[in-house]
């Protein structure tokens, strides 16, 4: 894996939140991997870095799960490129993650908001 | 998942696309083309370890991991091929051996009959009083005979609700002539639905069909079966040719399906002919109309929906209803007659899939037993293979360690073991299979001796035995190969190892300890079978039957078969005596219709004169031979009193008889009492004899069985005439006078067929095959297990002996003596082998027990047997630990000590 050695504030990605992260990219419109990378890398104000190895590898996975799917197409400025679309399934799945994701982040911001009481017992 | 799997090429097309894409876009914000090019590239990472993940994702991991195990496996095995020679072919022997053996086991305990829809079949045999004549070939008891008369059939089949069809069959051996060529061969006679009912199809012309029965002597029509169409015919156009039987003209209308031979497991008849023919096929008997002739076996196909109850109770009413309009036909109508033959009857019904076979029951105790040999040498094969991997393992201490170190789980390590473990385990199934269907042609032909008959069991292996040496194989590669892997479950190998090396405990130590007392005991409890059935082969060979057996050439000659009607039979007969008398080196001739210590009986009970039965109704059998006037003289039977037969007592002269000494016992007083009494069947007046002269007690029926009670008459004074066996006693070497004997009856008749021509010894030997097979078996695996033991013992404790270098160098350092030291090791060795056999010696003997109707003159506790196994088996553990322990011994204390 790689670290590029520039970006030191950047942050890696949870596992599975690339996923969601995916998902939601593609709720705008079909596109293939090197987009989705930008767009993400973009969208966050350039804090998460894409290991664009693992965005592949995670493509491959939802297209196994059949969450996207995928078709070779031309980009456009005459590239060949695969495009990914998303599924009805994806789509739910997204409404589902999305979901999770908020309640996730409200209880570790509730937690991280009240650290100085309970904190050290532990 | 369903869709095809994406390609590593495709997943790399899309790498390099987005590489493009991302260089363009660089390049588009103002980048140069190679420093766009090289960015893209930078950011991306490292593109092959993507691409390698991909390839692993989804993929069976397992297999990959599979393939590295074996591959490693292999490399292993190569770099040590003795070790990898002697496992496969331990493995090989013990699963080639019970391969073969399972397989006629197969044949004849589990297979199915080779007709359509087996489990509908089902078989008939009945209890009750049989008076008359009783034909059989063996697999009747008490309550359960399983002949009927023909009569008896018809009603059976024609007035039954409950099956489908009901079939009859008999065997017979017929005098087969084509083109001027005769011989005897087994044919069988069927009824007329037989093929229909059992499904069976023709593979050339047409099969019987109900029709074919008709009346007695009047469908002159034959079906050959497809293996003596084979080997006999080549598969020559036989549709409408003649085929002589006996003398008369058959027509060739068929030929059965390959691999059916018959109803009867066991039955190999080369000709097919209809029942109704009987009386032509066997001219001396006439059993169509005889209620009161009991020779032909049924098998019945249930009705749809019927189960072999319902059939049982249906047809046992019909039985009874049969049974009692037939008892008005009886000689004996006294009311405990009645009462055996009505009250007592009963029909059974039993599942015929298998169908009968008085030939299974004979060979299912021996192939029992065998195959319980050959599983305690597979159990004999594992501990060994155990032991050895264990060794191996051992060695390899250091590699599984390192393999530890270097992140290896306690999972992977136990498949590698597991992996070449299985590998040893093929190759050795893979060199048993190899090995077991020549091992079984061997035991075959083994256990057919001379008979030229078509074997009743097959070579080829099927699918069943097959799954069988497959299951064998994986259940015996899991346990040996799990041994080490017990010992290697620990990732703290190497400081286990140290600590047991140093205290000589521990589960690594036990468990030696263990294999080293099985292989023992397996290999004692093999010897000592071994052992019981040599010996039980020994006794039986040595038996003196009461005449000698040596120069003894013998014969079977039956005119009728060559189509001699049956009043000239007894002259053709006499003229082969007398040409045979002529012979140069010919001592004497004689012949019997009831042949010598080949499992025939001709018995029945008899009336005599002088002699009022002792109990009121006594039932006393004896067996009753028509001989030759020579046949006495010929055997070398001793006279005890009177006379033996002579020239003088001629068909037309006063009917005479000579009892034996166990006669004389049960009806007279002494012998000489006997001369001048009288003796015949009851009700056979005809059969009237007076007895001339008393001779000695011989074995009749087999070595194995007692004299009993005999009634020799001659064959010239005999009710009808009978094919007989002749008795040849020579001066010249066997082969000699076999071929002067060929020659003599060829010049009488050349169509008269010497049939069976051997001599009295290859006769015994034939009589006692069972016994031989299981014997040489027995030493087959004796011998195996021994050496099997020498093996094992000596790798397992060359091993352990090594281990204890530092142990012996500070005893030595001490001051110990060699060759206590060596005491030491051997004895400890001796001391567990002792354990061993004192746990095995017990089991053994129940084991022998159980076989006990198998030996022949020795105890299944024979203590010679039992005390020369246990010094064998000791020579071989104190040889197998003296050899290490010397080795240690001779080593300097001081390099000893510096071993570790």
């Amino acid at each position: 894996m790689t670290t590029p050695k520039s970006n030191d504030d950047r942050i890696a990605l949870l596992q599975g939140t690339l996923d969601l992260l995916i998902l939601k990219t593609l709720m705008m419109g079909s596109c293939h991997g090197q987009g989705i990378a930008r767009i993400i890398q973009r969208q966050s104000e350039e804090v998460f870095f894409v290991d664009h190895g693992s965005l592949y590898l995670a493509l491959q996975r939802l297209e196994d799960k059949k969450w996207i799917s995928a078709k070779w197409g031309v980009s456009e400025n005459n590239r060949k490129a695969r495009y990914y679309t998303l599924t009805a399934k994806g789509r739910a799945q997204l409404l589902e993650k999305t979901s999770e994701w908020e309640k996730l982040t409200r209880a570790v911001g509730l937690i991280l908001g009240g650290a100085g009481t309970g904190g050290e017992e532990a | 998942m369903v869709r095809r799997k994406r390609s590593d090429e495709d997943f790399a097309e899309e790498i390099q696309a987005h590489l493009q894409l991302e260089a363009d876009e660089l390049k588009s914000e103002g980048m140069g083309e190679d420093e766009a090019r090289r960015r893209a590239r930078v950011e991306f990472g490292n593109v092959r370890g993507v691409e390698e993940r991909f390839h692993l994702r989804g993929r069976v991991a397992w297999f990959d991991n599979l393939v590295r195990d074996v591959r490693y496996g292999v490399r292993g095995a190569l770099r040590n091929p003795g070790f990898a020679f002697v496992a496969v072919l331990t493995l090989a022997l013990a699963i080639g051996a019970t391969t073969a053996i399972f397989s006629l086991l197969d044949q004849a305990l589990l297979r199915a009959l080779p007709v359509r829809d087996p489990e509908r079949l089902v078989l008939l045999n009945s209890a009750g009083g049989h008076p008359g004549h009783w034909h059989s070939e063996g697999g009747s008891r008490p309550g359960h005979m399983y002949e009927f008369s023909y009569p008896m059939y018809r009603d059976l089949r024609d007035k039954n609700t409950v099956l489908r069809g009901l079939v009859a069959s008999a065997p017979v051996e017929i005098g087969a002539t084509w083109n001027n060529r005769g011989e005897v061969i087994p044919a069988e006679l069927v009824s007329g639905n037989y093929f229909q009912t059992l499904g069976v199809r023709p593979a050339v012309g047409r099969l019987f069909v109900p029709s074919d029965e008709t009346a007695p002597g009047a469908n002159p029509v034959a079906v050959l079966s497809f293996d003596y169409w084979k080997t006999h015919l080549s598969e020559a156009p036989v549709l409408g040719r003649t085929l002589l039987i006996n003398g008369t003209s058959f027509t060739v209308v068929g030929v059965a399906a390959p691999g059916f031979h018959s109803a009867v497991w066991g039955r190999m008849p080369a000709v097919f002919v209809p029942l109704t023919m009987q009386g032509v096929v066997e001219p001396e008997w006439s059993y169509l109309k005889d209620h009161r002739a009991y020779w032909i076996d049924l098998a019945g196909r249930l009705e749809d929906g019927v189960s072999a109850k319902q059939a049982e109770a249906s047809l046992n009413a019909l039985y009874l209803a049969l049974r009692r309009a037939e008892f008005p036909l009886q000689t004996d109508q006294s009311e405990k007659e009645r009462k055996g033959f009505i009250d007592n009857a009963r029909l059974h019904v039993e599942a015929g899939a298998h169908g009968f076979s008085p030939l299974r029951g004979d060979v299912e105790k021996p192939l029992t037993i065998v195959m319980g040999m050959a599983v305690l040498l597979v159990g004999m094969a594992i501990v060994n293979v155990a032991s050895l991997l264990l060794v191996r393992a051992a060695v390899r201490a250091r590699e599984f360690s390192v393999r530890y170190s270097l992140g290896a789980t306690s999972g992977q390590i136990l498949r590698q073991l597991l992996v070449e473990g299985m590998l040893l385990g093929l190759g050795g199934a893979a060199l048993g299979l190899l090995l077991a269907p020549r091992a079984l042609h061997l035991l075959i032909q083994w256990m057919a001796g001379r008979s030229a008959d078509e074997p009743v069991f097959s070579s080829s292996l099927d699918w069943r035995v097959l799954a069988f040496a497959a299951a064998a194989t994986m259940g015996a590669s899991l346990l040996f190969s799990l041994a080490p892997a017990v010992q290697f479950w620990n990732p703290r190998l190497m400081e286990v190892l140290r600590q047991q090396s140093v205290t000589g405990a521990g589960s690594a130590v036990r468990f030696r300890r263990a294999c080293v007392a099985l292989q023992i005991g397996f290999s004692l409890a093999l010897i000592i079978g071994a052992g019981l059935f040599v010996r039980t082969i020994e006794n039986l060979r040595r038996v003196d039957p009461g005449f000698a057996t040596d120069r003894l050439v013998q014969f079977d000659l039956s005119p009728e078969m060559a189509g001699y009607a049956l009043a000239a039979v007894p002259a053709v007969e006499q003229r082969a005596l007398d040409a045979l008398a002529a012979l140069p080196g010919v001592k004497a001739v004689g012949a019997t219709n009831d042949a010598d210590l080949a499992g025939d009986d001709h018995s029945g009970d008899v009336k005599v004169s002088g002699y009022a039965a002792k109990p009121e109704d006594e039932e006393f059998d004896v067996e009753l031979p028509w001989v030759s006037d020579g046949y006495l003289q010929t055997l070398g039977i001793p006279l005890v009193t009177g006379r033996y037969f002579s020239a003088s007592d001629t068909a037309s002269s006063t009917k005479v008889a000579i009892v034996n000494e166990s006669f004389v016992r049960h009806y007279f007083a002494n012998p000489g009492a006997a001369l001048g009494q009288h003796v015949s069947r009851p009700a056979r007046p005809a059969t009237d004899a007076v007895i001339v002269g008393v001779v000695r007690d011989v074995k009749h029926t087999s070595v194995r069985d007692p004299a009993t009670a005999t009634c020799y008459t001659l064959f010239t004074q005999a009710e009808k005439p009978n094919g007989l066996r002749f008795y040849l006693r020579t001066w010249q070497a066997p082969d000699a006078a076999m071929q002067s004997i060929r020659s003599a009856v060829g010049a009488i008749d050349p169509k008269l067929v010497v049939a069976d021509l051997g001599t009295m010894a290859e006769q015994i030997d034939d009589s006692i095959s069972s016994e031989r097979t299981i014997g040489l078996l027995a030493m087959a695996f004796g011998v195996l297990a021994t050496v099997l033991a020498g093996i094992g013992l000596y790798g397992i404790l060359a091993y352990s002996t090594a281990q204890r270098t530092r142990e012996i160098g500070v005893r030595m350092a001490l001051g110990a003596q060699r060759g206590s030291l060596v005491g030491l090791i051997v004895r400890e060795v001796l001391i567990l082998a002792g354990g061993s056999i004192v746990v095995t010696v017990p089991l053994a003997m129940l084991a022998s027990r159980a076989l006990r109707s198998e030996l022949f003159g020795i105890s299944f506790a024979d203590p010679g047997v039992y005390a020369g196994g246990i010094v064998l088996i000791g020579l071989v553990a104190g040889l197998a630990a003296y050899i290490p322990a010397r080795r240690a011994a001779s080593v300097n204390p001081v390099d000893a000590l510096r071993a570790e």
